[in-house]
């Protein structure tokens, strides 16, 4: 029918991959498997979990030895209560695409059940945890994956993580002239009208009056 | 007795002009007729000003597209007299505000109020500009457009539909009816029209 | 000749959105850009840690409101991947109608913005008129015109409505019947070519690092769609191609191969639906209520703490990807983190580096055919 890639190529694939990186770098902490979404297709992706310090290491060996070309996203989060090892996680997802610049005037068209090897796509997820910690830094990959840039950016900006080697790091959707140090993703900063439960004490929404209820205009 | 460095014993073009316009402006008081042409001007100036609103072509957000689809063919809302979008805020004369207010959207968007002449009207469409909207928790959204600029009509929906938006303009050729070019920082905002109200 | 910043925005009536994009120009050469968004900023992955699952639908239609729906399933994908949800068949099939019909009305709303940008003003109001017929018909899905509000965690809202097969081939047809015309106008105009060819060339491996997918990647010659590398729903079960264009430079693809990606698109669009409608399960003149087994399947509400959920999905401008974790408040009934991956976030930098080199009145150009959509990318 339509054409896809199948569950044994992508696993296969999925655990070649997981099974290049561990072999290369589990000596240092970094472990990789072959894990499975929960639900609809359950198509397996490389797990890794990378401490800080190897990061940079383990993230060009991917760009440059295994073809991993596209950075999907680069987040952050946010563990105050996680205990003394997970203060802070980053998240990254990336994805191995088969591509490569086309002549003009010839297109490259997949035939998916046909790919095999190093043309499988594959996802990537990488969580670095990071300890508790007022200023969690993690070494930036900037250099190495262009769609990373702005994600880093965004990243610090909202969560406050700190991306070490960053060049122009910037706000990018808060203003520039938020306060230093305001990082709203951070769980400290609570969303307004946290406290007020409307169903309970306020059906009829008499008492949220907006913020400028008394100025004039 | 005439003011300094004044010549009255010169008679020139502009004290010319100025003694024609003196006795017209008398002789018209006189005859009621300044009462009458004042009266006929503002009524016609009045109808020519709601028949021809001039939105300014701002798209925030989800309501932009709504705003953007009533201008099309099904719900043609040129035919109405509101439909010639202009660009630049100096020559429009009604802020359709279509999406939630952000920290950083604040200044440029009392920016371009402030470019519009007088007379100006805003209509908030949609709930983000309205309270907020879905938003209302949000710590970069200001909670309505009115915290920065006086609405005049309120049109609830998200995003309102078609016939809303269009029927919006309707309350606010009525209420220009009623307030004419009063301008818009006299104008009383505890008072104002949300369409659906009736 | 001095050399001199030039601010366009936030309020522009050809950046189709609300962001300012700075460009440097010599003359009437761009010299250096620099975007900024962040204008419609509403911190949606905050607001999102306070909301159950279900109420987070609502939030995701408005992410990036020209192409809604597509939206709404790129979470409840990953919202099933963290809540381990199964989905009945007919539901997935009638998902897929859902976001290929919404692929159809994202792309002419993207005419319909593009070509008044090149100067066709007429291809507008032929957009907007023909995507009154794709909004009637997710309308009866949904229940409005615009937020829909659509997928549930677990399967859709509602059974298509009674006789919605038969109205949906009539107006994909209606509409198929009208695509020539919209080639012919603008295939056949001069201006729009010489306007559109040659300009804004971007290389499959540059737009591949640098984050950007989906039909813009496929105009520089590579078929490459989430929708078969990793696939979710049905696509499958569907005879389909994703349609590539062959780029026409050796710096890669320019603004009419993106251009001409989503005419194709459409009529691929078109015929999924079209196929799909035919292979639903259970007949597409049945009728099922929305508790019915066949359209919801019961789902986990809660989920537990260090649950994670991930879905790489075919958004009508790349690839966009929603990562949740459980844990959060309400024990569990609201995520612990939303993390939204928006390909425009990452094409509209690529956009203003692409920039550099030509001519100010390229401008519209090469921002329109990267189809902008600032909704998703400041969330």
């Amino acid at each position: 029918m339509g054409m896809m890639v199948s569950a044994e190529v992508n696993l296969a694939a999925t655990e070649t991959a997981a099974n290049a990186i561990s072999d290369r770098f589990s000596s240092v902490g970094i472990s990789a498997s072959a894990q499975a979404h929960a639900a609809g297709h359950k198509r397996s992706y490389v797990a890794i979990e990378c401490p800080p310090a190897h990061w940079l290491a383990l993230a060009k060996w991917l760009r440059f030895d295994n073809g991993v070309n596209h950075c999907s996203m680069i987040t952050g989060v946010h563990h105050p209560d996680g205990g003394d090892d997970k203060g802070w996680e980053v998240i990254v997802h990336l994805m191995r695409m088969p591509v490569s610049d086309q002549k003009p005037g010839k297109a490259l068209v997949h035939v998916a059940n046909k790919l095999s090897g190093d043309d499988v796509p594959l996802e990537y997820q990488v969580i670095i945890t990071l300890p508790q910690t007022d200023a969690p830094v993690v070494p930036s990959v900037q250099s190495l994956w262009v769609g990373a840039d702005w994600n880093e950016k965004e990243t610090w900006d909202l969560v406050g993580i700190n991306f070490e080697g960053h060049e122009l790091m910037m706000r990018v959707l808060n203003p520039h002239d938020s306060p230093v140090g305001f990082h709203p993703l951070q769980k400290q900063h609570h969303l307004r009208y946290h406290n007020h439960n409307e169903m309970y004490d306020d059906a009829q929404g008499f008492m949220r009056l907006p913020v400028d209820s008394d100025r004039v205009k | 007795m005439g003011e300094a460095g004044k010549n009255y014993a010169v008679f020139n073009s502009r004290s010319l002009v100025e003694m024609v316009g003196d006795v017209t402006d008398e002789a018209l008081k006189a005859t009621r007729l300044k009462d009458f042409i004042g009266v006929l001007g503002g009524r016609f100036f009045n109808w020519a000003q709601r028949k021809s609103l001039f939105p300014l072509h701002l798209g925030i957000k989800c309501c932009a597209i709504e705003m953007g689809q009533t201008g099309g063919p099904r719900y043609d809302t040129e035919r109405f007299g509101n439909g010639v979008f202009r660009s630049s805020p100096r020559q429009c004369d009604v802020l359709l505000v279509n999406g939630p207010i952000s920290k950083k959207f604040a200044d440029p968007l009392v920016r371009l109020w402030e470019q519009m002449p007088e007379p100006k009207w805003c209509i908030a469409m949609g709930e983000c500009s309205i309270s907020g909207g879905p938003y209302f928790q949000s710590y970069n959204i200001l909670e309505g457009v009115d915290t920065l600029v006086p609405v005049d009509v309120y049109i609830p929906g998200c995003p309102p539909r078609p016939e809303a938006l269009i029927d919006g303009f309707g309350k606010l050729r009525e209420k220009i009816i009623r307030i004419g070019a009063e301008p818009s920082s006299e104008r009383e905002t505890d008072a104002p029209i949300i369409v659906g109200d009736d | 000749m001095a050399q001199m910043w030039i601010t366009m925005g936030p309020q522009h009536p050809m950046t189709h959105g609300l962001w300012t994009l700075r460009v440097k120009v010599d003359g009437e050469t761009i010299v250096d850009t620099e975007p900024e968004l962040g204008y419609i900023h509403r911190g949606v992955e905050k607001i999102c840690e306070a909301r159950d699952f279900t109420q987070i639908t609502p939030y995701c239609d408005r992410l990036c409101y020209v192409s809604a729906m597509t939206w709404a399933h790129s979470y409840i994908y990953a919202a099933e991947n963290l809540l381990e949800a199964e989905v009945p068949e007919r539901a997935e099939y009638i998902r897929l109608i859902a976001v290929e019909l919404q692929r159809i009305a994202s792309h002419l709303m993207w005419l319909g913005a593009y070509s008044p940008d090149i100067g066709n003003l007429t291809i507008f109001t032929w957009c907007l008129r023909d995507r009154e017929l794709f909004i009637d018909l997710m309308q009866e899905l949904g229940g409005a015109r615009m937020h829909y509000n659509f997928p549930r965690v677990g399967g859709v809202k509602r059974d298509i409505p009674v006789g919605f097969a038969q109205r949906c081939r009539a107006k994909i047809a209606l509409f198929l019947s009208r695509l020539p015309e919209y080639e012919m106008m603008l295939d056949e105009s001069t201006i729009f070519l010489v306007r559109t060819q040659g300009v804004g060339l971007a290389s499959a491996e540059d737009m591949v690092n640098s984050g950007v997918t989906g039909p813009n990647l496929r105009a520089a010659g590579v078929n490459y769609d989430v929708r078969w590398a990793h696939p979710y729903s049905v696509y499958d079960e569907l005879d389909w191609t994703p349609s590539v264009e062959k780029p026409s430079s050796v710096k890669g693809a320019d603004c009419y191969d993106r251009y001409r990606v989503r005419m194709e698109e459409m009529i691929t669009a078109c015929n999924m639906v079209l196929e799909a409608l035919d292979k639903l399960p259970g007949g597409a003149e049945t009728h099922y209520s929305p508790d019915d087994e066949m359209i919801l399947a019961k789902a986990p509400t809660r989920a537990p703490e260090g649950a994670r959920g991930f879905h790489h999905f075919e958004d009508c401008r790349g690839e966009s990807m929603f990562y949740l974790e459980g844990g959060g408040e309400g024990r569990g009934k609201n995520p612990y983190r939303v993390s939204i991956r928006s390909p425009m976030f990452i094409t509209i930098p690529f956009v203003a580096k692409t920039m550099i080199g030509y001519k100010i009145a390229d401008i519209p150009a090469i921002m329109g055919s990267f189809d902008p959509c600032i909704g998703e990318t400041d969330r």
